[in-house]
């Protein structure tokens, strides 16, 4: 039976019409353009650390150091061979999970970067949920009658959020709910595993330094989307000619066809969150990835650098890519192609 | 932005009487550029014509004034210096590394991009594609990485900031020669077969420059906070050299004792970041209104 419909002429069967589909063309050319990306990502970052003047040898045993030591630190290091050997040798490593070893502390880097990743996410996690469950509400409000009270006042608070610098907040919001309120920790972190309540309340001062002024951003391309959306889109008119109430419409329709640029956004703000935790987490003394990489800046422990930088950077890779192949699963003129 | 896009753009054919709306965008202009004029003259003039004390090698014996105190309006830091004179000249460093870094990107990142978008062809893929490997990277954390190496300096700030401003100038000098491309000039300056240079400078460049520039001054708001990020961490402006950054960072030690020496500083940075925004989007609305 099934054999008589496959020899239909024209018959596609199901895998191929999902292969074929304009959205797995997407796919497949955004994660063959993903590749180069993550190659390019790790020969920068390579050669920002390794390349550039200064010997690591020498910064790591100081100005004391006899010619001798620094030569066999070298040879330790492996810096006598080509840098392009040493690449190779370390991209192969990293295939496979093996991010070298610490030169201060003689332990593998990747197990203690799994163990300070799920700090990090958390709070990336808390901030970004944090702000898109805020953003949409107040965009909504404020989209909802254009230059109202609500939506001037939102426009004060975003142009305010936008200029403020995570750092100055994060040292505000201490200022206020830890010296003055007595309220939060300022610094130290609890785990998950510890206390649910006791995680929560160390990372809240630092998920709102950290999500605020993402809260901003997202309102205010939330906000003009929605208000271009409402003025004068087809898809609009029509709905309001049926008949269906503004407030509705705003929501069911317009904040549908909105959301795609904000996924978008989403994506592409995630790089420069990634970085900003590095200064959050210093401050708040967080034990996540970023205070990783200030502790092997100042101990110039170069293998820790290098791998925390390349994560950083795969990790904005693979964030921007999960936004563009989440933005074509939903969009239907991606899904369908056309556009 | 958010405040332009409320405000439709001008009908064409609208009465040459400025309406108040036109005057309200005016205003939008005005303000924040004599905010910004104000901040730069109060860092590069204030400490030639204001009588306040140099802002390093204070005594000890000064330290913790509050402020009002004779001679040092603001009072004094833990080594004993004026807070007011280094808040100038911190603005001053910030001021200098955000305009350098912008130049660099302007001159370098706008002529790849413009050259790239003017050939086309294998090479704007290469360029674009390395430009994307830049992009790619979390800024923080490339720079952190491009200031570590090179160790803390102010020159070696502009460098490091660098590597984030160049390839974010060069894709919109991209992206507004993409679009010049279309015009009939530009296909008659083809024609008269105008060598390449001549192309670039007379006929790209004047284009291509009001958009630069407003994203510069969008931009200048982004690196001092950057820059301030970096020296915040100590791989910026070396102390006791003074900057927004550092001076943050030297008041968190005793910011519960004497909150005021983050506060003055961080409201400096406040204002001039928000100057420098409501600028550059009250720029990039007049010039897209257009």
């Amino acid at each position: 039976m099934t054999e008589a419909i496959a020899r239909r002429p024209g018959y596609r069967s199901t895998w191929t019409q999902v292969f074929r589909s304009p959205a797995a063309r997407l796919v497949v050319k955004r994660l063959l353009l993903a590749i180069p990306i993550t190659l390019g990502v790790t020969i920068l970052t390579f050669w920002v650390i390794n390349l550039i003047p200064g010997n690591p040898a020498q910064a790591l045993l100081g100005p004391e150091a006899t010619p001798d030591q620094i030569r066999a630190m070298e040879i330790q290091l492996g810096l006598d061979r080509p840098a392009h050997e040493r690449y190779l040798d370390w991209l192969g490593g990293a295939v496979t999970g093996d991010l070298g070893t610490s030169l201060v502390s003689g332990q593998a880097v990747a197990p203690q970067l799994t163990e300070r990743l799920a700090v990090t996410g958390e709070l990336i996690l808390l901030a970004l949920v944090g702000a898109l469950a805020l953003a949409v509400p107040v965009a909504l409000r404020a989209a909802h009658r254009p230059n109202g009270l609500f939506d001037r006042m939102t426009t004060i608070v975003n142009v305010t959020g936008l200029s403020v610098a995570n750092y100055v907040l994060a040292l505000l919001l201490v200022l206020v709910f830890s010296v003055t309120l007595g309220a939060l920790p300022a610094i130290g972190f609890v785990p998950l595993s510890e206390s649910i309540g006791g995680n929560l309340t160390s990372l809240i001062l630092p998920a709102t330094a950290l999500g605020f002024p993402l809260l901003c951003v997202y309102t205010r391309f939330l906000r003009a989307d929605l208000v271009d959306q409402m003025q004068g889109q087809d898809y609009v008119v029509t709905a309001q000619a049926k008949g269906i109430e503004p407030w509705k419409v705003l929501v069911r329709h317009a904040l549908r066809n909105s959301s795609f640029g904000l996924i978008a956004l989403v994506g592409l703000n995630l790089g420069t969150l990634i970085g900003v935790t590095v200064i959050i987490e210093q401050i708040f003394a967080l034990p996540g990835i970023g205070q990783l990489l200030l502790q092997a800046i100042n101990a110039r422990d170069v293998v820790v650098i290098q791998a925390v930088v390349v994560v950083f950077a795969v990790v904005t890779v693979l964030a921007n890519l999960a936004a563009d192949l989440l933005q074509a699963i939903l969009d239907p003129r991606i899904r369908y192609g056309d556009r | 932005m958010a405040i332009a896009e409320a405000t439709p753009s001008v009908v064409a054919g609208a009465p040459p009487a400025r309406s108040t709306r036109a005057w309200l965008r005016l205003l939008g202009i005005v303000v924040p550029a004599g905010l910004v004029v104000l901040v730069v003259l109060a860092c590069f003039l204030g400490p030639l014509v204001l009588p306040i004390p140099r802002p390093t090698g204070g005594n000890i014996i000064d330290a913790y004034l509050p402020a009002f105190s004779p001679g040092h309006l603001l009072g004094t830091d833990p080594n004993g210096n004026d807070i007011l004179s280094r808040i100038l000249h911190g603005g001053r460093n910030s001021l200098m590394v955000a305009v350098a870094v912008n130049l660099i990107g302007m001159v370098i990142g706008g002529s790849f991009g413009a050259l790239s978008a003017y050939f086309g062809g294998a090479a704007d893929m290469l360029i674009m594609r390395v430009f994307d490997v830049f992009i790619a990277f979390p800024s923080l954390v490339l720079i952190l990485a491009v200031a570590q190496s090179l160790g803390p300096s102010r020159i070696n700030t502009i460098l490091a900031l660098s590597f984030f401003g160049v390839p974010a100038m060069a894709r919109v000098a991209r992206a507004a020669t993409l679009n010049l491309a279309e015009q009939p000039f530009m296909a008659a300056a083809k024609l008269c077969g105008t060598p390449w240079w001549r192309v670039l400078f007379r006929h790209i460049a004047p284009n291509v420059a009001p958009q630069l520039l407003t994203f510069s001054i969008l931009g200048m708001g982004l690196i001092i906070v950057i820059e301030g990020a970096l020296s915040f961490l100590g791989l910026g402006i070396p102390p006791p050299a003074p900057s927004w950054g550092n001076m943050i960072s030297e008041g968190q030690a005793s910011l519960s004792a004497t909150p005021m020496l983050v506060i003055w500083p961080s409201l400096m940075l406040f204002v001039t970041v928000l100057a420098f925004n409501l600028l550059g989007d009250a720029l990039r609305a007049r010039w897209s209104s257009r």
